[in-house]
């Protein structure tokens, strides 16, 4: 991940006329992201808060340059407007959609992979905030502040909850980024820690993990290896049960080893600041 | 979902792959066969050693399997449902799996030679995985037949992984495990058992599929009868990091409840109504983070269900994010407080309990 790919001046709303879609085209343009269009094959020619509503991401292109498309197709139909922005190129695209089947990723993911000029972010996630800057997604930014600390977490509402606890403390945030909670997902911890090691402006991170699946395991044998920053982390579900699949789809305890107890064990053996709660982690930093 | 055996050999049967010749019984039915070997249907592992399984060789010996086996809780499981199936002369019992390895995005058949109830003992390095794609099936196939030792099931292997590869991806599986897969005396490869796992997420494209268990997710959990905290939220991350913070300030949570994104009154009275069950709980943690969600609309349903349950104890609501503003005014006339941040949801809480 580059920081570049996050501040992509031309925006694009796929499913601009759902409410979803609707709501969050405006709330993004209001919080100063250059909102240039929008796709709803069915709604042509209309505006949604004065952004123009195309057939096709095609057509859209016939007129401008589109940098990251912010993706709120119903899951049913997310898989066919996934590969429709990979067809196009565009360089990134954040779906918010929760709910994808995982055969339908797994076509996605191929298509990524075999088209390799779009980085996707999520599907089932937040999107991503540069307080003061570009917002791609749902985080409310009138909550955050500008400043040096990079977020980066599996949850979306744990994501706004650090992001607001930091804001009230005056500290500010560089970056707050949310991969999403399913298990194919586009990007991952390591994309993000990455990014704020090699960003000078970042001095602190926060990482926020979940139970089930291993991904905040890779990230602490990233962090060991590569990162000199400080990091705080804070891994949600201590007190979750085992074998429940607990809301969205990555959030399952089936082996030890992917507990909260665990992973922050891990975590804090590898050099990293951890906290048994959220509220702990905020006075932390 | 994860279906019982007998759904789950349905599927295979219909996508061509070999099951026991089998029937399903009812209550008081006689045999369509015999000798066959009567299975308890239920959503668990280890049901042979259980007893789940009974093979019967007349009328009679039917007739008392039926009739134990559907009082023979296994693992706190009763079953709704006993199947019948031809019984085998097993040669050989092979272990046939294909899952989504899901940080790899690809689907990965894996296989052992050594198939059967103990199968778990195999180490997992000891497994050969191959990652399948539409276009491979054959020579996936033809490696699975040198690695069984079944020179002679070539052709077989290769039908069966191509019938299994279309069978997994057409009906949105995400675990289709054939375990054992069986070699008789006669020379027939047949799926002996079959665990199934569906993808709950792809239900809008099988308007077919009814199981006996659906075991979507969950928003709501009890952690502990005898709680005291019960804890409302949105978003299973922020849901599960309230009971956190509850413990962690060392108060008893009752449950986990994720009242997800489309909250609404009835949803919200719902939750109330069930921690009302709760006998000891003094104290409820409402945390709202809105991004989807509208603060607004939770907040009519607190009001809604504040008006029609009557003895609720002291609740310490935390809204926060899309249309916040809107939610505290709605509350304040009510003379509903709100707190400014988890944080103080837990400080007062602990506060009320002391």
């Amino acid at each position: 991940m580059n920081e570049s790919l996050l501040q992509g001046k031309n925006v694009i709303v796929q499913g601009i006329t759902g409410a979803h879609g609707t709501f969050h085209a405006s709330a993004m343009k209001a919080s100063g992201t250059n909102v240039i269009a929008g796709t709803s094959p069915s709604r042509v020619g209309e505006t949604i808060d004065g952004i123009p509503v195309y057939a096709s991401i095609r057509d859209i292109q016939a007129e401008h340059r589109i940098d990251s498309s912010v993706v709120f197709v119903p899951a049913r139909f997310a898989k066919g407007a996934l590969l429709e922005a990979i067809t196009a190129e565009i360089p990134l695209i954040v779906c918010i959609t929760e709910g994808i089947p995982l055969h339908d990723m797994l076509v996605v993911t191929n298509a990524l992979k075999e088209k390799g000029r779009s980085q996707l972010i999520g599907p089932n996630c937040p999107g991503t905030l540069l307080p003061g800057g570009n917002k791609l997604g749902i985080i409310p930014a009138h909550l955050s502040l500008p400043g040096s600390v990079g977020v980066v977490s599996r949850s979306g509402t744990l994501t706004y909850e650090a992001m607001d606890g930091l804001t009230r403390r005056g500290i500010g945030q560089k970056y707050i980024i949310g991969i999403g909670g399913d298990r194919i997902a586009g990007t991952s911890f390591i994309d993000y820690l990455e990014l704020f090691e090699n960003d000078p402006d970042v001095d602190k991170i926060v990482m926020i993990g979940e139970i089930g699946g291993t991904g905040e395991l890779d990230a602490a044998n990233y962090i060991k290896q590569h990162m000199t920053k400080p990091v705080y982390a804070y891994i949600t579900g201590h007190h979750a049960p085992t074998g429940v699949q607990l809301g969205h789809a990555g959030a399952i305890l089936q082996s030890a080893d992917e507990s909260a107890a665990a992973k922050t064990e891990y975590l804090a053996e590898n050099g990293v600041f951890t906290a048994t709660s959220i509220t702990q982690l905020i006075r932390m930093i | 979902m994860k279906l019982l055996e007998y759904e789950a050999k349905k599927i295979l049967a219909s996508g061509t792959i070999p099951t026991p010749s089998s029937f399903v019984i009812s209550k008081d039915a006689k045999p369509a066969f015999l000798p066959c070997v009567v299975k308890s249907q239920v959503p668990t592992g280890g049901r042979g050693k259980a007893g789940g399984i009974i093979i019967a060789r007349s009328t009679d010996e039917f007739s008392s399997a039926n009739d134990s086996l559907r009082s023979l809780s296994i693992k706190g499981f009763l079953p709704k449902t006993l199947l019948a199936e031809e019984l085998l002369s097993i040669k050989q019992e092979f272990y046939l799996s294909l899952l989504i390895d899901k940080s790899a995005a690809q689907i990965v058949l894996m296989a052992h030679t050594n198939g059967g109830v103990e199968v778990e003992e195999n180490r997992a390095n000891e497994f050969l995985q191959l990652p399948l794609s539409g276009s491979n099936t054959d020579s996936i196939g033809e490696q699975l037949a040198e690695y069984y030792d079944l020179p002679d099931k070539t052709f077989v292997l290769q039908d069966m992984v191509e019938n299994l590869f279309s069978c997994f991806v057409s009906n949105d599986a995400t675990l289709l495990e054939i375990n054992p897969l069986i070699l008789t005396t006669g020379g027939k490869l047949v799926a002996g058992d079959c665990k199934m796992e569906l993808d709950d997420a792809a239900t809008f494209r099988h308007p077919d599929w009814q199981f006996e268990e659906s075991t979507a997710e969950v928003n709501f959990v009890t952690l502990n009868e005898n709680g005291t905290v019960a804890t409302i939220a949105n978003g299973a991350g922020l849901a599960m990091a309230t009971v956190d913070a509850v413990a962690d300030a060392d108060m008893v949570p009752a449950n986990f409840l994720d009242i997800g994104g489309g909250a609404n009154e009835a949803s919200v009275l719902a939750a109330f109504e069930r921690i009302m069950q709760y006998p000891d709980v003094n104290v409820i943690i409402i945390n709202i983070f809105a991004g989807i969600t509208r603060c607004d609309e939770v907040a009519r349903a607190i009001i809604g269900a504040k008006k029609q349950i009557t003895r609720l104890p002291p609740l310490f609501i935390r809204l926060a994010g899309t249309n916040f503003e809107e939610a505290v005014d709605l509350l304040s006339a009510e003379s509903i407080p709100t707190l400014r941040a988890l944080d103080d949801c837990i400080t007062a809480a602990k506060e009320s309990q002391s």
